[in-house]
């Protein structure tokens, strides 16, 4: 049906402005008038549905938001020793890394050939379960982004080795069975630990005997067992635990070498022990039985450093090789340990048997009667940092400079400061000493073996940078003079090309 | 082609043109102009760009009018202006600006088109037409402007050297000079880089990346922040350092054909750069735009679905958010392990975050029709 109005005069049709409409003179009312009750006396009405929201009796009524849910990963915290072992995995290999042509292996060759200083040499593979057997490597040390894996060869490398084969008598037999103590020290990354693995990865190459003590703290920080022995005087204590531990690292990593050794001589303590058992064998008492560990422990030693066998052993006895003996994080053990006497005092780190027996190797006295190589290593990552122990590597720093303990230049202990004396004299050498203890100080690499180094991340395809002297140099200069960790981290860490930022 | 027509400053031109002197046949304003257009001619000048500006210049005492003066320029005057125009207005480059840029097309022109118009044009103007004989300095016609926007031929240079300002009186000897001196160094740094004319320019995103101030790359520090909590950065740095190894040490993603990553080298070359892999990941994972709920549009309340664009930043930033919440969904123990897992996941295209995406852009394909839609009031 057509409507009169048309569709212009419609759209032209606005409501009245409220203005213009005159004020209501009532108040509006909301509710419909239909009831003669007051809205108020009415029953309030119920909420439909089974809504969250009603508010109870005394409830806050503050905001309340909605708790994110967090996804259910097992139910349970990981089982016992799973968190550690994920912490302390150690892989050494990244499959995606490129393999490096032309790599060279270490050997007794390659390990004294200064051509080849500022190269990096892959480990042998055979070798590479000693060094894991020995925990030669540490977890955050970024073994896992090569292919396979390398130490450089830097200038201290290459002197230890000239070491290795003085001792070993390869070079000269007038050093051979020489012992040599070093302390190793160096800042924080400058290659303390790995200086020690090249050590290792040495000795096993010049089939020595290879002892070592990965974490020093673990002997002092109260984690393992330990009991008095019984009329010593001062009182002693012995872990059973750790001297096990270390007897399975040693027959691990020297299993070759000690199955080839007979025992040559008494051991009273150990009964069950034959003259035709080798070393192994001997060893291998202490696992099963953490009770006579300590007393297979130094059966062992004795076996180890003897020279001629006793009466009655004569046969099959083979001269002993030289021994290497590593241990990292020196300074734990020259702190009062975690472990308590009986008068619940704390028990010095020196009156530990086992800490006591690895520290009087750095006294004088041939106490590795076929020769060897004594490195002790400190930490700067974890370090309690002891007063006299600052002290007395100052003096034997002092020392090597030529500085007599009478000068004033001497280091000396602050008045009042509480300088551990057991530590001071620990380091003291005697009047004549037959060798001495030196201190090795790590410093950077030099630009040519940074750039080695360099070229060696980028040979493995995860530096994609033009490695040339110019770009080497600011790395070397920003590593704080070639610190090898701070390289380590320029090698790593990746930027994207400029077509991905865009 | 259309000629430029303005007929409502043609009397300036004119007036220009004009060359009597006797002010009873100058009055060509009242003439050539139709009656119609005698009422606009008030209005102000139409602004033309490039030209230069027509802010009021204060008259100088002497130039002063007055309401009772003839409306007509005299001859001093006229003279006044002709050389103001040519002397003091210049443009930027010195060049004096020429009534026909001011102005417009002049009427001669239109004339000379126009047939019918040039039988009853006005007998001065016949004349002027005869008369003229090209002695002016500057052109008037419009073409000329034109053919020289267009003849950039590679031998007029002396053209270009004979009509630099100050250089207009140098002898042809000195212009061919100069102009083998130019082609002379041209030649030279063709030379240097051939196909190329001069130096390559320096790309914006080289100049950056050589003076790189920054510690990581612009993806891998949104995307380490993204994962801060409570203000604990290092811990964040400490994460990504895990994520880049765990995707460095994984092996590399098996492609899901219908997910490809963009522009993406082949897979088993992206392990090698985890920076570049997880740029990537983001970037192929990153929605174009956002959704806006939009009310007051349908009317009744309801929100009306508008796509809005987003910045690289944003994008990465939407993208970074999701994978982040998808990981929170997997079952590792270790956080930078599961934000690892489903950046592989992305890339190998397994991960709903995909499928987020796809979301997003489905709805802001159907939301395009609503971008030109006004909010009612």
């Amino acid at each position: 049906m057509a409507s009169s109005w048309c569709w212009n005069c419609l759209s032209r049709l606005r409501p009245t402005p409220r203005a213009l409409l005159p004020p209501s003179a009532t108040p509006r009312i909301s509710s419909a008038p239909f009831h003669s009750t007051a809205v108020h006396y009415a029953q309030p009405a119920k909420k439909k549905g089974n809504s969250l929201t009603v508010v109870k009796h005394r409830q806050s009524t503050s905001l309340r938001r909605k708790k994110k849910k967090v996804a259910d990963r097992g139910g349970r915290p990981p089982a016992v020793g799973e968190r550690k072992a994920l912490r302390k995995r150690i892989v050494l290999s990244n499959p995606n890394a490129l393999e490096i042509e032309g790599m060279q292996e270490l050997s007794p060759e390659t390990m004294v050939d200064s051509r080849l200083r500022g190269t990096v040499l892959a480990l042998p593979v055979p070798m590479i379960d000693q060094l894991r057997a020995v925990q030669a490597f540490k977890p955050k040390q970024g073994w896992s982004i090569f292919r396979r894996p390398g130490t450089i060869l830097r200038r201290d490398t290459i002197e230890m080795g000239r070491l290795f084969e003085q001792i070993s008598g390869d070079a000269d037999e007038a050093q051979k069975g020489k012992v040599v103590k070093k302390i190793v020290t160096g800042m924080k990354g400058s290659g303390k630990t790995v200086h020690l693995l090249q050590a290792m990865a040495m000795g096993f190459l010049k089939k020595w005997t290879v002892i070592t003590i990965p974490d020093a703290r673990e002997l002092v920080s109260g984690d393992t067992a330990y009991a008095a022995i019984e009329g010593s005087n001062p009182l002693q204590y012995v872990q059973p635990g750790a001297t096990s531990a270390l007897l399975t690292r040693t027959v691990d990593a020297n299993r070759e070498l000690l199955a080839s050794l007979k025992v040559s001589q008494n051991h009273p303590a150990l009964k069950m022990l034959k003259p035709s058992s080798t070393l192994e064998d001997l060893a291998k008492l202490g696992f099963s039985d953490p009770a006579v560990s300590w007393k297979v422990f130094q059966a062992l030693w004795t076996e180890l450093t003897a020279t001629a066998p006793a009466a009655g052993f004569e046969k099959g006895f083979k001269p002993r090789p030289p021994m290497l003996v590593a241990v990292d994080g020196l300074a734990h053990w020259m702190v009062e340990s975690a472990y308590r006497s009986a008068e619940y005092k704390p028990i010095h780190a020196h009156d530990l048997a086992f800490v006591h027996h690895f520290l009087s190797l750095l006294k004088d006295g041939d106490s590795l009667k076929n020769g060897g190589l004594v490195l002790y290593a400190t930490s700067s990552s974890n370090n309690p940092n002891p007063l006299a122990l600052k002290i007395a590597l100052d003096r034997l720093a002092a020392r090597q400079a030529g500085i007599s303990a009478s000068s004033p230049e001497y280091p000396q202990p602050e008045p009042y400061s509480k300088a551990d004396t057991r530590v001071l004299e620990l380091l003291q050498p005697a009047e004549k000493a037959v060798s001495p203890l030196e201190l090795q100080t790590l410093g950077g690499l030099t630009r040519d073996e940074a750039r080695g180094f360099m070229e060696y991340f980028a040979r493995s395809g995860l530096l994609r940078e033009v490695v040339n002297d110019q770009w080497v140099s600011e790395k070397w200069t920003l590593s704080g003079g070639g610190i090898i960790g701070e390289l380590e981290k320029f090698g790593r860490r990746v930027r994207a090309t400029v077509s991905a930022s865009k | 082609m259309a000629p430029r027509l303005n007929l409502f400053t043609a009397n300036k031109a004119v007036s220009a043109l004009r060359q009597s002197t006797t002010p009873a046949l100058s009055s060509p304003r009242s003439i050539a102009i139709p009656v119609r257009f005698r009422a606009v001619q008030s209005l102000p000048i139409q602004r033309r760009w490039n030209s230069s500006s027509d802010k009021k210049v204060a008259p100088q005492p002497d130039e002063q009018t007055f309401p009772t003066a003839d409306q007509l320029p005299d001859v001093t005057e006229e003279a006044n202006e002709i050389s103001r125009i040519m002397d003091k207005e210049k443009r930027c480059d010195g060049v004096p600006s020429s009534p026909e840029l001011e102005q417009g097309s002049p009427v001669e022109e239109i004339l000379s088109r126009d047939k019918d118009a040039m039988k009853h044009m006005p007998k001065v103007m016949r004349d002027a037409l005869k008369k003229s004989g090209g002695s002016r300095s500057f052109s008037t016609s419009a073409r000329s402007l034109m053919n020289d926007l267009h003849g950039v031929q590679p031998n007029n240079e002396s053209d270009i050297i004979s009509s630099m300002p100050g250089l207009e009186g140098a002898s042809d000897e000195a212009a061919a000079a100069l102009a083998s001196m130019i082609e002379q160094v041209q030649g030279q740094a063709l030379e240097e880089n051939p196909g190329l004319k001069f130096d390559a320019p320096v790309v914006p995103e080289d100049l950056k990346t050589l003076n790189f101030r920054k510690r990581y790359d612009t993806m891998q520090d949104q995307f380490t922040k993204m994962m801060m909590e409570s203000g604990k950065l290092t811990k964040a740095q400490k994460n990504m350092s895990l994520i880049l190894d765990h995707l460095r040490t994984s092996s590399p993603p098996q492609i899901n054909p219908r997910r490809r990553l963009l522009g993406a080298p082949p897979a088993s070359q992206l392990p090698l750069d985890p920076v570049l892999y997880l740029t990537l990941v983001v970037d192929s994972v990153a929605p174009l735009f956002r959704i806006r709920q939009q009310k007051g549009i349908a009317g009744g309340g309801t929100a009306v679905q508008i796509p809005h664009p987003l910045t690289l930043r944003q994008r990465r930033r939407t993208a970074i958010k999701w994978i982040i919440d998808a990981s929170e969904k997997r079952r590792d123990a270790l956080f930078a392990n599961r934000v690892a897992a489903e950046v592989v996941a992305v890339a190998e295209g397994r991960s709903g975050v995909w499928e987020k995406r796809d979301q997003q852009h489905k709805i802001g394909i159907s939301g395009r029709a609503n971008l030109n839609t006004n909010v009612r009031r």
